[in-house]
């Protein structure tokens, strides 16, 4: 006998594909929709700013599974279908021509939007973004044979896109906001570290700058800065960042703009309703509310959420972890913090390879971030999700096995 | 028919470690755990990243540097994601301080 609930997921992600994986692998045979707005079934995105845009793995190898995995596991893939709203009342989902999908339990994983950027010209052909297969596609055909590139924004994608430009013979020059490369994430010490690697790589960087405006004669021919630099260009890449897709909740109260706000388990305030993936503002045990854009994120969180739907109650605890390629060479970094008030490096900062941990005013760590020495990070995540005080001299000694100083396992 | 083959001495293989030999064109990792010897692809599955360049063992289970892909190389099994295939496995043994693997 199937169960005769019905499980509606809305954004086809990696977050939600994993979430109905995850569904039916913990049993639950009852009825499972999985509706996305994109046309292609769930792919990952990391590659579309690195081996995917160069051209190194073709469609096939990003996608989250084969084509057919939906039908054979009967999850009813509505690809291609736009949501406009959920019906809480009614515990309906109401798609773009006004039909009616009825739900017992919902989960949102709708992820984000690109920014965009305010700036005179940005409508110009040449001036591009990321979040989909057809941008890459279109930023690959766009730079082939060699082109004159601007990366606007160095965080994530900016910062990616330069490598992947480089290696791909583009001239790359990048415009940013703030003082070095990945400073939001990364801070000024190892933003330096990261932003000497890519001078080494021939990436022009103007700091402190942003774009007054795209100019050209019916196509993008030159980007003009606040400060007055004047950068001639094919192709402008804009990475400024991305906003929650919140609107299928309009009328609910949970379309807020900083993301959907979920409890610890990643259940809105109506029963029922869940939220995960970038979309998701997460009550952390440890961080407190926060939202996440990484992919290893949407990953657990659509492992976890689905339990929870099933009424595992599990919360949500994971230390959070992300690496970025850019070159040869992996940043990672695991946990979370804005501000700190100690950094304590294993490695070289100078050499540019170097695990730094950093330590809040009471000595907890609460982040690490490695460039080019990824296997401490990993170590470190039980040290961030039992809010450990480590012995400073300890964590700088390469010598010491980090998973010895969890209190209890040493 | 897959046959043992000679790869190296048992000894390379140190415990909690992993170390990765060409095979009749494909690459396997072997790694010793509580002194037993294990062998499995060093290709994740997820996207192709050698599981014994700086893979994170742990007990049984080993975790791909790249992405978190974690796999239990007794049954090749996916422990954690984002890999959804599983690995495959391979017989070794050690014979007179030689490392064999059947492939």
């Amino acid at each position: 006998m199937a169960d005769p609930r019905t499980f509606v997921v809305v954004g086809a992600g990696l977050c939600g594909a994993t979430a109905v994986a995850t569904l039916r692998a913990e049993g639950f045979d009852g009825r499972i929709v999985l509706i996305g707005a994109e046309e292609l079934p769930p792919y990952e995105r990391p590659p579309l700013s690195k081996e995917y845009l160069r051209g190194e793995d073709p469609l096939e190898q990003i996608l989250v599974r084969a084509p057919e995995w939906y039908a054979d596991e009967q999850i009813e893939a509505r690809f291609g279908t736009h949501v406009t709203q959920l019906d809480a009342k009614a515990r309906e989902v109401v798609l773009a021509g006004g039909e009616r999908v009825p739900f017992d339990t919902f989960l949102a994983a709708t992820g984000g939007h690109n920014r965009r950027i305010e700036a005179p010209g940005s409508e110009l052909p040449g001036v591009l973004d990321l979040r989909y297969v057809g941008d890459a596609d279109r930023l690959r055909e766009a730079v082939a044979g060699g082109a004159r590139a601007v990366c606007v924004g160095m965080g994530f994608i900016g910062a990616e896109v330069a490598a992947s430009l480089r290696t791909m013979g583009c001239d790359v020059t990048v415009i940013e906001i703030f003082e070095t490369a990945m400073y939001r994430v990364l801070g000024g010490d190892i933003g330096r570290a990261l932003e000497g690697i890519h001078r080494d790589h021939g990436v022009i960087m103007h700091f402190n700058d942003l774009v007054a405006r795209f100019e050209g004669d019916g196509r993008l021919e030159r980007v003009v800065t606040r400060g007055g630099r004047i950068v001639e260009a094919d192709v402008a890449v804009v990475g400024v960042g991305t906003e929650p897709a919140v609107h299928i909740m309009a009328g609910t109260g949970l379309d807020q703009p900083g993301g959907i706000p979920v409890g610890p388990t990643m259940e809105t305030t109506i029963p029922g309703v869940f939220a995960a993936g970038d979309v998701a503002r997460h009550d952390h045990p440890v961080f407190g509310p926060m939202r996440v854009e990484h992919f290893d994120n949407a990953l657990k969180m659509g492992e976890t959420v689905a339990k929870n739907m099933l009424g595992a109650g599990q919360v949500f605890d994971d230390p959070h972890w992300f690496w970025s390629d850019q070159y040869d060479v992996q940043i990672q970094m695991a946990g979370f913090a804005t501000t700190w008030d100690r950094m304590v490096v294993r490695g070289s900062l100078e050499d540019r390879s170097f695990c730094a941990f950093l330590l809040d005013a009471a000595g907890v760590l609460r982040s690490s971030v490695s460039i080019a020495w990824p296997r401490d990070v990993r170590r470190s995540f039980e040290l961030i999700r039992k809010q450990v005080r480590p012995d400073p001299v300890a964590l700088a000694d390469p010598a010491v096995d980090l998973r010895t100083l969890v209190p209890g396992e040493g | 028919m897959a046959e043992f083959v000679t790869v190296g001495r048992a000894d390379e293989i140190e415990e909690g470690e992993a170390k990765a030999f060409p095979v009749n064109g494909a690459e396997i990792a072997v790694s010793r755990v509580s002194g037993t010897l294990y062998g499995f692809s060093d290709i994740c599955t997820h996207r192709q990243c050698n599981l014994s360049l700086g893979g994170e063992i742990d007990g049984t289970s080993i975790t791909c540097e790249c992405h978190g892909s974690m796999f239990d190389m007794t049954t090749g099994e996916v422990l954690e994601g984002p890999a959804t295939e599983p690995i495959a496995t391979f017989p070794v043994r050690e014979e007179n301080g030689e490392l064999l693997i059947e492939a």
